[in-house]
Parts: structure tokens; C-alpha cells; sequence
């Protein structure tokens, strides 16, 4: 999006900063009145004074964050406040991948936070895959504020080739005990019959602000298997948009979350069917602890001329304690006749039969309900077609019930 | 001693009195069968000697061993030595049966003061018992009871009392949903661990599993309460004759 684009937006302000012109950007924050944004209040960001977080120099960031795992046989891009940092990442990608930073380039999301990314993103970073056998990308982004809350804004494209295939696993990570805000967006175009497994962990400190917007356009006869796991952050949203642009395209985005204390996570997809023949399947499973919030809305579009279009859309959650709250917002806006969707929700508590069968066996309470929530998250990890990926996040997932006292929680 | 002593049990569901004054001894290495019609109380006594929530009890005792069971929660109860093999078992998504016997058995390992079972061990220990009950070993790789058939189920209920060789195990209408090739094979299961120092409730609408599993003693339960007790005899002649004289009797 080029600035004369935006001119009449609020956000053109912003822009101006970018020219030299200080302009506060968290005046213009979407509020509580936009629908869109009804579930995530982002008060606490606009109240939060940030400077812009230093891409390079004065960070002191010469290792990967605790709990960042070693992916064998991934090439490792690393980020630091959004800034590409070569001596952090693998020199090599391996045939057929190529990696750049450009100036920023155009995204096609218009939200709110697309254009303060727009606005203030110093440079994107570009992979562009193409050919057989690709060695898949470990894209670890990290945090790391200093002495001052920083906000920064990630921006990244990734095109795959007709007829290529790519595994990108991200790592969205930050330097214990600091306030940053992370705004990445993320363009992604899988050319005809390519094919894209992208997993993305967002384990941010409990300070942090994580505002994702990710667009993915999908040609005919691609394929899209997406799961978001969302497990740390003070604020998350994980905006996901996938446009289906040929016939023949699939996509399954799958997720699951865990959250406790006052960690908020807001999960927003849109599913957009404009071509006829295009498949969507959707789960999410999320759990929720202390004074968290968890979000989902899920939106599938399909439009009058998308005729055989097969979206599916389930959201479950459970209660580990009375003091969450969960919200689920689906939304079905079917044009086409000929065509078939379903979505589920449900929310509840770890079920008593489950657990007392368990404790039958003479596992103790704070036990049986570990492995109740281990297992019902599992359930949607279980989507996850790489065998060490699904391990990986089943970990990540263990060391998080390990981090709690779920026996405390019992209602 | 006796293994488990109930004495003069009273017991609600939601204000509703469904025992009424059950008294029952049960002795080392003894079967006891417990029989009656539908809603006389057979599945709340099970119930309430295994500790499921929303069973209230108004008086009496129960103990094991001499212990009162019903200050315990069901699962220093299950650590106890009892064992109740469900009617319908629960399905436990995303929780390989697997995983979930590791840790039931490591549980009970633990209180009893012996050392956990390690993965090598673990595994032969469940190729073994599950051979011996017919089951495929693959079986402990899918997800606990999901999408098992009744058949199943109630192999892998057996599979479970095998491995964590309760003193007291309580059968709830286990015959429920057999056919009679897998109601002699969880039968076969179910003698192979008759031992002196175990005992077994078997609670059963029918004869039928009396015929597979031969009981010591016979008690007809009706109105809640024991209305006879007979030899293994007593089964043979209800089914002859049916419950209609305890339910007159009774009321």
C-alpha cells in the first residue's frame, strides 16, 4: 500500500512520522466500538508509552531465548525487533529458497494495524521458494525492549513457486521481564498447486503486546495446513486471513491455546471463498486459567459464484478455573447455494465423569486433570501432518501444564 | 478380618434415599454377586463404595481392610486396592490408553512405596497381559476407550484390573453389551485374577455371567436393600422365577 493510498486514514500521520514527523500513533488504535475488535480492548497498549525498538546495534542479543528449540535439519532466520539479523540465522537456505530485505513492501490487509506495520516497518524481509525438495525455515522473531517499553514491526513475505513445497515453522519469542509490542505482518502468496505448512508458535513474555495480521492468497490447486499455538503474552491477537484465488485450493488452519494469569488471546480468521471447488477446515481448542481471556472469531465468506465451496469451522474450550472468560464469535456469510459449511462451538468445564474415571485408577486429582487438558489440547495438535513439529508442540504444550498447578484451580 | 465390611449403608441421590440399610461382609478370595432388577440400587452401591461425586451418604460404614473408605477420594480409594470396572467406561480423548496405564500403575507403584516402572518395563508388562486377555497390543496406542466397541471396552476394563491387582474389584453389569465370545474371554480374565487375598463384588441384572464367573455367595438386592442371600444356587432360581417375590415383599 503506497502512502497516497492511505492519505485519509489516520494512520497517514503515522506515515508522516516515518518522513521525520512525530505523530502518536495510539490515538488512532482501533476501540472497543469496532466490532472487529469488540473482545480486545487495546487500552493498555494506547497507555503504554513505547519507543521504536532498536533493530540492530545496542541490542545484546547473541543467543536464542530459553525454551526456543533446535529444529534439526531447519534453516534458522532470526529477527531482533523485527530486523533481520544475519549473525543470529543460517548462512544457508538451501537450494531454491531465497531470502531478502527490501524496503517495505505492500501488504493487501487494510486494518488498523497493517497500516501502523505500513507506517512504521523499516525494512521487510522476502523468502521466495521455488523447486523441489526445500529444506524448511525456523523463523525465530524476538523481543528485546531495554530499559523503555519498544514497539516493532516485523514484515515479512513468502511466496512459494507452482508446484513447490515449504515448511515454516515461526518461534514468536521475547527477553524475560521487558514490555514490547510486537506488530508483524506477514504476506503470503502460494502460487498454483504450491503448497505451504506454516506452524506458529507464539510463546511472547507475559508483558509483551503481539498483534498479528497475516494475509494468505491461495491459487488454484494450492494447499495451506496452518496451526497457531498460543501459550504467552500479555496481549495477542493472531489475525489470519486466507483468500482463495483458483479453484482446487484447500486450506486447513488449525490452533490450539493455553493461557493463564491475565493473558489475553485473541484468535480472528477469515476464511475467504471467492472461487468456486475450494476447501476450509478449521479447529481450535483452547484452555483457560486465572484471569485469562481467550477470543475466537472465525468469519468464512463465500461468495455467490464459490458454488461446491467445503468450510468447516470448530471452536472448544475449556474452563480450568471460574475466573476466565471466553469468547467465541463464528460468523457464516454464505452466498453460494450449492455448497456445504459447518461450524461448532463449544465451551465447558474438564468433565466430571473423565475425571473421576481417572481418579478411579487412583491418579491423583491434579494429575487426572493434566492429562484431561493434555489430551483434549492434543486432540487439535493431533492436525499437524510433520511427526517432529507435533512433538514440538506437544512439549511446548507439557511444559506449560508443567508451569501450573491445575489442582488449584478446581472450581 | 473381613476385606470389606458395609454396615448398615444409606445413601441418596439428590434427596432421593436409594440404599437403605445395607449390611454386607465380604471375605478374602470370596466372589460375591450382587443381583437384582433395574433401579434397585445395584449401580448406586457400586458407585458409592468407588467415591463418584452426587452420592450422598446418610449413614453407616464402609471399610477396607478395617479402613473407612468413605473418608477417602476416589483416588486413595483406587490406591487402596479398589477397583470398579464401569458399565460404560469413559472415553478420554487425546490420552493414549497407553500413557494413561503408565501413570495409574505408577500411582499405585507409588503409594505401595515401590519404585515407577520405567518404559521398557512398562511396555513388556502390557504385551504380556494384553496377550493373555486377546486384545492387540496396538490397542494401547489409540486414544483411552474412543471409538472402542462394548466388547473392547470392557477387555481393556479387565486389562486395567489386571494390571493394578486390586484387593476389592467391584464389576458393574460388566455383561452388559457381550456377546458370548467376549463375555467368556472378560470372564477368563476375570478368574485368572481369583486369588485368597482379593475379593469381587460382581453386580448383575442376569445369571448369564454367573454361569462364567461362579459365585460364593448370592444377594438379591431390592427396594435397597438386601432381600436374600443365598449359594451360587439362589442365581439359578431367579432366573427361573424372576424378581417379582423381593419386589413384593420388599414394598
Amino acid at each position: 500500500m503506497k502512502p497516497s493510498e492511505i492519505i485519509d486514514h489516520p494512520f497517514a500521520g503515522a506515515y508522516a512520522k516515518r518522513l521525520g514527523v512525530k505523530t502518536p500513533w495510539q490515538g488512532h488504535l482501533p476501540g472497543p466500538k469496532m466490532e472487529a475488535w469488540r473482545f480486545t480492548p487495546l487500552r493498555t497498549l494506547a497507555n503504554t508509552p513505547f519507543v521504536p525498538a532498536s533493530a540492530s546495534a545496542e541490542v545484546d542479543v547473541t543467543e536464542l531465548p530459553r525454551g526456543v528449540p533446535l529444529i534439526a535439519g531447519a534453516a534458522r532466520l532470526v529477527l531482533v525487533n523485527g530486523a533481520y539479523r544475519e549473525d543470529l540465522s543460517d548462512a544457508d537456505f538451501g537450494p531454491g529458497v531465497t531470502i531478502s530485505t527490501a524496503e517495505a513492501f505492500a501488504s493487501s490487509s487494510r486494518s488498523p494495524l497493517a497500516l501502523l506495520n505500513a507506517a512504521y516497518a523499516s525494512a521487510g524481509v522476502s523468502i521466495d521458494a521455488a523447486g523441489p525438495g526445500l529444506r524448511p525455515i525456523h523463523l525465530v522473531s524476538i523481543g528485546a525492549a531495554g530499559a523503555e517499553p519498544a514497539a516493532f514491526h516485523p514484515r515479512l513475505r513468502i511466496t512459494v513457486a507452482p508446484g513447490a513445497s515449504l515448511t515454516i515453522i515461526e518461534s514468536h519469542v521475547g527477553l524475560p521481564g521487558q514490555t514490547y509490542f510486537s506488530n508483524p505482518v506477514t504476506e503470503i502468496a502460494l502460487a498454483e498447486n504450491a503448497n505451504l505448512r506454516r506452524y506458529v508458535s507464539v510463546a511472547e513474555d507475559s508483558e509483551a503486546f503481539h498483534l498479528a495480521t497475516a494475509t494468505i492468497s491461495i491459487a488454484a490447486g494450492g494447499s495451506l495446513e496452518a496451526f497457531h499455538l498460543g501459550l504467552g503474552g500479555a496481549l495477542v491477537r493472531q489475525d489470519i486471513t486466507v483468500r482463495f484465488a483458483g479453484r482446487g485450493a484447500a486450506a486447513r488452519l488449525n490452533g490450539a491455546y493455553a493461557l493463564s494469569g491475565r493473558s489475553h488471546h485473541d484468535f480472528t480468521t477469515v476464511m475467504d471463498h471467492n472461487v468456486p471447488d475450494c476447501r476450509s477446515s478449521q479447529v481450535f481448542k483452547g484452555v483457560a486459567d486465572g484471569d485469562s481471556h481467550g477470543v475466537f472469531q472465525g468469519r468464512i465468506h463465500v461468495a455467490r459464484d464459490a458454488q461446491k465451496t467445503d468450510a468447516r469451522q470448530l471452536h472448544k474450550a475449556l474452563f480450568l478455573s471460574r475466573g476466565p472468560e471466553i469468547d467465541c464469535k463464528p460468523e457464516l456469510e454464505i452466498y453460494a447455494d450449492d455448497v456445504q459449511c459447518a461450524h461448532g462451538a463449544a465451551t465447558g468445564e474438564i468433565d466430571h465423569d473423565q475425571l473421576f474415571y481417572l481418579m478411579s485408577r487412583g491418579i491423583d486429582p491434579a494429575t487426572a486433570r493434566s492429562l484431561l487438558v493434555e489430551g483434549f489440547l492434543t486432540e487439535a495438535v493431533d492436525e499437524i501432518s510433520v511427526p517432529e513439529v507435533q512433538a514440538l508442540f506437544r512439549d511446548a504444550i507439557g511444559a506449560w501444564l508443567k508451569s501450573r498447578d491445575i489442582a488449584r484451580a478446581r472450581p | 478380618m473381613a476385606l470389606l465390611e458395609i454396615k448398615n449403608l444409606h445413601a441418596s441421590v439428590a434427596g432421593k434415599e436409594i440404599l437403605k440399610g445395607i449390611t454386607l461382609s465380604v471375605e478374602p478370595g470370596a466372589v460375591h454377586a450382587i443381583m437384582g432388577p433395574n433401579g434397585t440400587g445395584k449401580s448406586t452401591l457400586s458407585n458409592v463404595i468407588a467415591g463418584r461425586e452426587g452420592y450422598d451418604v446418610t449413614q453407616g460404614e464402609v471399610l477396607l481392610d478395617g479402613k473407612n473408605v468413605l473418608a477417602m477420594s476416589p483416588d486413595e480409594r483406587a490406591r487402596a486396592g479398589i477397583f470398579l470396572a464401569f458399565q460404560y467406561p469413559v472415553e478420554i480423548p487425546g490420552v493414549t490408553t497407553s500413557a494413561f496405564l503408565k501413570t495409574a500403575l505408577n500411582a499405585k507403584r507409588r503409594a505401595e512405596g515401590k519404585t515407577e516402572v520405567d518404559a521398557m518395563e512398562f511396555l513388556k508388562l502390557v504385551k504380556a497381559k494384553t496377550a493373555a486377555l486377546g486384545m492387540p497390543y496396538d490397542m494401547i496406542k489409540r486414544a483411552l476407550n474412543v471409538g472402542f466397541s462394548g466388547g473392547e471396552k470392557k477387555r481393556a476394563e479387565v486389562l486395567q484390573m489386571t494390571l493394578l491387582e486390586p484387593r476389592l474389584a467391584i464389576l458393574d453389569e460388566t455383561d452388559s453389551g457381550l456377546d458370548i465370545d467376549a463375555l467368556k474371554v472378560v470372564s477368563d480374565g476375570v478368574n485368572a485374577l481369583r486369588a485368597p487375598d482379593r475379593a469381587f463384588l460382581v453386580i448383575t441384572h442376569y445369571q448369564r455371567l454367573l454361569d462364567y464367573i461362579v459365585p460364593d455367595h448370592v444377594h438379591v438386592l431390592a427396594h435397597g436393600r438386601i432381600a436374600a442371600s443365598g449359594g451360587k444356587d439362589l442365581a439359578l432360581e431367579l432366573e427361573a422365577e424372576g424378581y417379582a417375590k423381593y419386589l413384593d415383599t420388599a414394598a
